[in-house]
């Protein structure tokens, strides 16, 4: 039984770390689908809402959903504004130009926030007070329950987003074919800003749910957690929205479970090795489409 | 023509009187000491090896300040009928630059003995220079492995972990009663893997246990895993090997979901970081340390006081308490083979016994490793450092 209760217990933690990588892993898939490029500089918007969230919480004492609606708008207009002056410029190149200079995007991103806030690790001051509820033999803290919730609204609406709204059926005809959805007279200039903003804005609310969770905000935290959210994007399936939801809570799940049983060293190693095995037996993800049809 | 010449002139002259003044004060220079006697007489030269810039400045800054009040209370007297005189270069904190300093102060300013670096690194690179050129070298704040092994010129007078680590053990095992142990140990951190493995064999030869180990890396945020662990191991206290940042993160999670008992852990979790990141939750955490200027001895206190009217009220530190035990415990061996040659003289230093230093009494062992005592426990108490206790090691 104990074994038991502390495997429910895991399972906890991993839903709430799966959902935080769920959040950035969405940005990857939902840019890639409508221009088929990587925005590697994604872990590092993801950082940037963090860090927003942490400015927020500590001038005006503001309570946790302003602060998270706060990072959220704030990283909305950071991913548009990237996304006109980095990647919009190039966007008849190479797809190489553009990972370059996503690339050079996440350098600056991460560098800029050392420079303004040092390069120490940073706690973030309790917004709301801890409290622990017991369900039967195992807990589940009032943070899990936040970020668990959060991420899953989060994610719902975007479903409803993209398959009910005019602009979402935009997004899913650009995701098929930008050129045709062009001549049908979709915006496709706004309908990428759209993908960027709202792409970012999961990023950056994953980042106020990373700082409180963790309580650690730092600049290069977005690195990992960007190739982690990355990982499960292309697990899922890159280019679908379920698939990058399953794979993030895949990914946490396999990190949480690495070290449950004694393996935390390895615990990274585990969230790539599963994306390995299932990129061998199906190369276009959990979810993903057949090949051929993304180019 | 004209006045190209004359200008040559004018510089050949000006060369011509300046090699006269200076030959000048070169030959009345001898004139002037030769009447107070002794061929000897020049001061007694000590370099100090440390950063006085960058990252590590701080502590190179401060093993300055204790150097300073060795020297002024040393040339109170003399020292063999001389004075000391304190060569200061700064590496800042560079391997390279400390390696053309160690070797310029040895071979230009010809000192015998060197105090530093305050780090293990630069101290292993300029131990090996001090060591060849038969010159002693004292670092006040290196506690790394492979130091004093280099050679029979290497000292240091700090608190080891080997010394420090099980004296910490005993006072949480038998005098709190905490048996239970939960071991927490940093996988990709060096001071924290060997750090653990004294802790372990620590906890066990004082009857207690290790409940659970866990594995956590540095830069890690996330801990809720072991922590999920831990709690259902049910510790009476959690020893942890590593860093501040990641102990004050560890602590924040184990009590969100309830975990009482406090942390434990060596000087790593000495930073200011602790208690920014840790808040609450880091109160009645326990670690040790070299130095502590509270309930000082009175040898400790005279110490205090004079360091506090040289610098503006300010206490000293333990690099401070070091740097200035050093440079005296240097000087009692030169008195005491009446020889300031360091051939000599170093023989003399390694002999030392229960020397009554500001920061401890210092001992050193067959292998010139010092034992220090007492060990500083420090508690965290309303967000800073206060002493818990001196637990006294004993010296076999």
């Amino acid at each position: 039984m104990p074994i038991l209760n502390n495997l429910m217990q895991q399972l906890v933690n991993g839903l709430a770390l799966g959902g935080i990588y769920a959040l950035i892993a969405l940005g990857y898939t939902m840019v890639y689908g409508i221009i088929g490029m990587i925005n590697f500089a994604y872990g590092e918007i993801f950082m940037f809402g963090a860090y927003a969230g942490l400015v927020l919480a500590l001038t005006n004492y503001v309570n946790v959903y302003t602060a998270l609606l706060g990072a959220t708008l704030i990283t909305m207009i950071l991913g548009v504004v990237i996304e006109r002056v980095a990647y919009k410029p190039i966007r008849r190149s190479s797809r190489l130009s553009a990972l370059i200079s996503a690339i050079g995007v996440s350098i600056f991103l991460s560098s800029f926030m050392v420079r303004v806030k040092g390069p120490n690790t940073r706690g973030f001051p309790t917004l709301f007070e801890n409290r622990i509820f017991e369900i039967g033999n195992f807990q589940i803290t009032i943070y899990q329950i936040v970020i668990i919730g959060v991420a899953g609204l989060m994610m719902l609406g975007l479903h409803l987003f993209v398959t009910y709204t005019k602009m979402g059926r935009a997004m899913r005809a650009c995701a098929q074919d930008k050129d045709a959805a062009s001549l049908m007279g979709v915006n496709i200039d706004r309908v990428i800003s759209v993908t960027f903003a709202i792409g970012s804005g999961l990023a950056g609310t994953a980042g106020v749910l990373a700082g409180i969770y963790f309580n650690a905000v730092q600049p290069y935290m977005g690195l990992l957690a960007g190739l982690k959210a990355f990982a499960a994007a292309v697990l899922g399936g890159i280019g679908s929205i379920p698939g990058a939801m399953i794979g993030g809570i895949v990914i946490g799940l396999t990190e949480i479970l690495g070290i449950t049983v004694n393996l935390s060293e390895y615990k990274d190693a585990f969230a790539f090795a599963i994306l390995i095995l299932v990129l061998l037996f199906k190369p276009s993800g959990i979810m993903g489409r057949k090949a051929n049809k993304k180019v | 023509m004209f006045i190209k010449k004359s200008k040559a002139l004018v510089v050949l002259s000006l060369i011509m009187s300046a090699l006269i003044l200076v030959s000048g004060c070169g030959a009345s220079k001898p004139a002037e000491t030769a009447p107070s006697g002794g061929e000897s007489k020049e001061p007694i030269k000590i370099g100090f090896l440390g950063a006085k810039t960058g990252d590590v400045a701080i502590y190179g800054l401060n093993t300055l300040k204790g150097l300073n009040m060795a020297i002024e209370e040393l040339n109170k007297e003399g020292v063999l009928g001389r004075k000391v005189e304190l060569v200061e270069e700064d590496n800042a904190g560079q391997k390279d630059q400390a390696i053309n300093i160690t070797n310029k102060l040895i071979s230009q300013d010809k000192v015998v003995a060197i105090v530093g670096d305050p780090t293990t690194g630069i101290t292993r690179v300029a131990g090996q220079i001090a060591n060849s050129k038969n010159t002693v070298i004292m670092s006040a704040g290196s506690t790394g492995t492979n130091v004093v092994e280099i050679g029979p010129y290497v000292f240091r007078d700090t608190l080891l972990d080997t010394i420090a680590a099980p004296a910490t053990m005993k006072y949480v095992i038998q005098d709190k009663g905490w048996k239970n142990v939960a071991l927490i140990t940093s996988k990709n951190n060096d001071y924290s893997v060997s750090l653990s493995k004294i802790f372990s064999d620590a906890i066990k030869s004082n009857g207690g246990n290790i409940v659970i180990e866990e594995f956590i890396q540095d830069k890690d945020t996330d801990f809720s895993g072991q922590i999920t662990k831990i709690k259902s191991a049910n510790p009476d206290v959690i020893v942890f090997s590593g860093y501040y940042t990641e102990g004050a993160l560890i602590m924040k999670k184990a009590r969100e979901v309830g975990i009482k008992a406090v942390m434990v852990g060596g000087d790593g979790l000495q930073g200011d970081d602790l208690m920014k990141i840790g808040g609450a939750a880091v109160e009645g955490s326990i670690s040790y340390a070299g130095f502590s200027p509270e309930q000082p001895t009175p040898n400790t206190e005279k110490f205090i006081n004079a360091f506090k009217a040289k610098y503006n009220n300010e206490l000293p530190d333990l690099f401070a308490a070091q740097g200035y035990d050093a440079l005296m415990i240097i000087a009692k061996a030169i008195k005491e083979a009446n020889s300031a040659d360091p051939v000599k003289f170093k023989d003399t230093l390694a002999k030392t016994k229960n020397y009554d230093g500001v920061s401890g009494s210092i001992t050193f062992q067959e292998s010139r490793e010092p034992i220090k005592s007492p060990v500083y426990l420090l508690e965290v108490k309303d967000g800073k450092f206060a002493l818990l206790k001196k637990v006294p090691v004993e010296v076999k």
